[in-house]
């Protein structure tokens, strides 16, 4: 036991194996309270056998997750009344309509029809709702099966993909509702993707995985980032003059590069002024998250 | 957490809700209301005024009915599960699979209670409507309601099984064709099968399903007053070979169920 909160989710050691194939290798993560913990790899990385192992669906050949304190592999029905979750698409009764789907869901968990209502509106899906669920877009499905996962307002919320189907103003919504769930209610919500740049925007921390393997956790966070130092590009009127105000920066096809953290760029850019050098752009030049992540990945290779 | 039978109240909606269901039920009641007038059309131009439970023994042969829709609807309710894709969230919820499928399979045993007792109302129901000629009062065989009732429980016996034999396929292959083609091929082959593995012929025999399906035949031999025991077969030893058929089924549906990854 240590000073902060135990984690929410615990993963120590969890392979999987089928046949003689290792598709996750002793992964090991600790999910903490509060956060929108993105779970980013390529295509065939494992991110849904290992949510298809957090909630049961597939058996864990080594290692074991735990769920606020509670074993999957031994105590699954008290892991499991702490989680919502959409794994892969979320597919729903088609011949019923969406209400009746969530009364479904909300009989097995022990929910009222309160928190029905109060779900559907979270998700925005009211006006169809009493519609039968073959009639749905992909999109409207997906808000569905988002409203049967907050339905028992679980501690943790498991997202598999959630933006698949979306347009930009629902999944800027998803991302908003998202951030009400782990802001206001405290939920945490575990949201894989293979897309960074979307982690980029609702995440607090994403960890990477490849081939099976975890092969780093970072931070998101703004204030984190601040801190970073990038190199910078300044496109200035006199660019050697520059040079001598920044002397550990060089000349690069007429700019000037320097590496910098955000508090220098505007000293550098004010200094600049002051020296009668105009300005007439900054971009920061390092490589993307995208880029590290796709070096980190190697590029195309599935699996 | 809710209470177990939410659970079965759950599978009664997935069975209740869809169209296919009603027109099972639909046909259940049409059919011997239909076959009842035929052969009482047919039974006016003879003039032979037969009584109403010889007439509802004739009706009960649509009875197979129940068997097939029992059998599809047993072949769907894991199957489908995994053909919509739906099972991942059923599973989620804080059920253990046991649970879950107890409930499926309870859903299935209503539904073949609840068909079964409408086509005997159906049946018996039509037959004393357009069968009224009271039949003698010391009527014995086939003539009688006991004969009637005692043929369908016999056969509702076999619909159990063969139902709980198709909803083991659904749950063990995931596959709702496959246990709809095995059950059927079961129940309409039985007969044929039966004749080439017959338990006169080789001893063994008299433990193979098939050959113990069918229990109304001992109805049959009995009104017929032919000894039950000539082939060293009994009621008694054909509803013990049963009982540990179905207890297998079960078993091995069990077994299976709880055990393998869902990855659909
Ligand atoms: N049932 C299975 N049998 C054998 N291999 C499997 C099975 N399910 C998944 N795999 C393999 O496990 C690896 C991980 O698959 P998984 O679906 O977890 O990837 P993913 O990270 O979710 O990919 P995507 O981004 O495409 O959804 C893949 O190489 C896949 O081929
Ligand atoms: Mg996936």
């Amino acid at each position: 036991m240590y000073m902060s909160q135990e984690p929410v989710v615990r993963l120590s050691n969890v392979t999987k194996k089928i046949g003689s194939k290792t598709i996750i290798d002793r992964l090991t993560l600790d999910i903490p309270a509060g956060q929108v913990y993105g779970f980013l790899g390529p295509n065939g990385s494992g991110k849904t056998t290992t949510i298809r192992m957090m909630v049961g669906l597939m058996s864990i050949t080594e290692g074991d997750i735990v769920i606020c304190g509670s074993s999957v592999k031994t105590d699954f029905e008290k892991a499991i009344a702490h989680i919502g979750a959409i794994v892969e698409n979320p597919e729903m009764y088609k011949f019923l309509t969406g209400y009746q789907n969530m009364v479904h869901y909300a009989r097995m968990s022990g929910v009222g029809k309160e928190r029905i209502d109060e779900a559907v509106a979270l998700v925005g899906l009211e006006k169809r709702i009493h519609d039968k669920v073959k009639t749905y877009s992909l999109g409207m499905r997906q808000r569905l099966g988002v409203a049967q996962a907050i339905l028992q307002r679980p501690k943790l919320l498991i997202l598999d993909e959630p933006t698949n189907g979306l347009d930009p103003q629902g999944i800027r919504e998803l991302r908003d509702y998202l951030r009400v769930l782990a802001r206001e209610e405290g939920t945490t919500v575990f949201v894989s993707s293979h897309l960074l740049s979307e982690m980029e925007l609702m995440c607090d921390t994403v960890a990477i995985i490849q081939s099976g393997k975890l092969i780093d956790v970072r931070s998101l966070k703004a204030e984190d980032l601040e801190d970073q130092y990038a190199e910078t590009g300044f496109e200035v009127s006199e660019p050697q003059r520059a040079l001598e105000l920044a002397p550990a920066g060089r000349l690069e096809e007429g700019r000037l590069i320097v590496t910098v953290n955000r508090e220098q760029i505007a000293d550098l850019n004010s200094r600049l002024v002051a020296a009668g050098i105009k300005v007439y752009g900054i971009q920061v030049l390092t490589r993307s998250l995208e880029d590290q992540f796709l070096e980190m990945t190697g590029g195309g290779q599935i699996g | 957490m809710g209470n177990f039978l939410a659970l079965v109240q759950n599978e009664n909606m997935k069975i209740y809700r869809r169209w296919r269901t009603w027109i099972m039920l639909a046909l259940i009641v049409l059919l011997p209301i239909l076959f009842g007038i035929i052969i009482a059309v047919n039974d006016g131009a003879f003039g032979s005024n037969m009584g109403a439970w010889s007439a509802a023994s004739n009706l009960s042969f649509i009875y197979f009915l129940v068997s097939i829709f029992s059998v599809v609807i047993a072949a769907d309710i894991v199957a489908s599960e995994f053909t919509w894709g739906t099972i991942k969230l059923l599973l989620i919820r804080p059920w253990t699979r046991s649970k879950v499928l107890l409930s499926k399979l309870l859903a299935v045993l209503l539904f073949a209670i609840a068909i079964s007792v409408l086509f005997t109302a159906v049946t018996a129901a039509i037959s004393l409507i357009l069968f009224p000629a009271s039949p003698p009062v010391n009527a014995s065989g086939p003539s009688t309601f006991d004969y009637f009732i005692k043929m369908l429980f016999y056969k509702f016996i076999d619909v159990l099984v063969i139902t709980v034999f198709s909803f083991m396929i659904s749950a063990v292959f995931r596959a709702s064709g496959l246990a709809i083609g095995l059950s059927m091929f079961l129940l309409f082959a039985s007969g044929i099968l039966s004749a080439i593995l017959s338990p006169a012929k080789y001893a063994w025999a008299k433990y193979l399903l098939f050959n113990n399906m069918d229990l109304s035949q001992y109805a049959m031999r009995e009104s017929a007053g032919i000894a039950a025991n000539a082939d060293g077969m009994s009621l008694g030893f054909s509803v013990t070979v049963l009982v540990v058929y179905v207890a297998a089924f079960l078993i091995i549906a069990w077994m299976v169920f709880t055990r393998r990854d869902v990855a659909a």
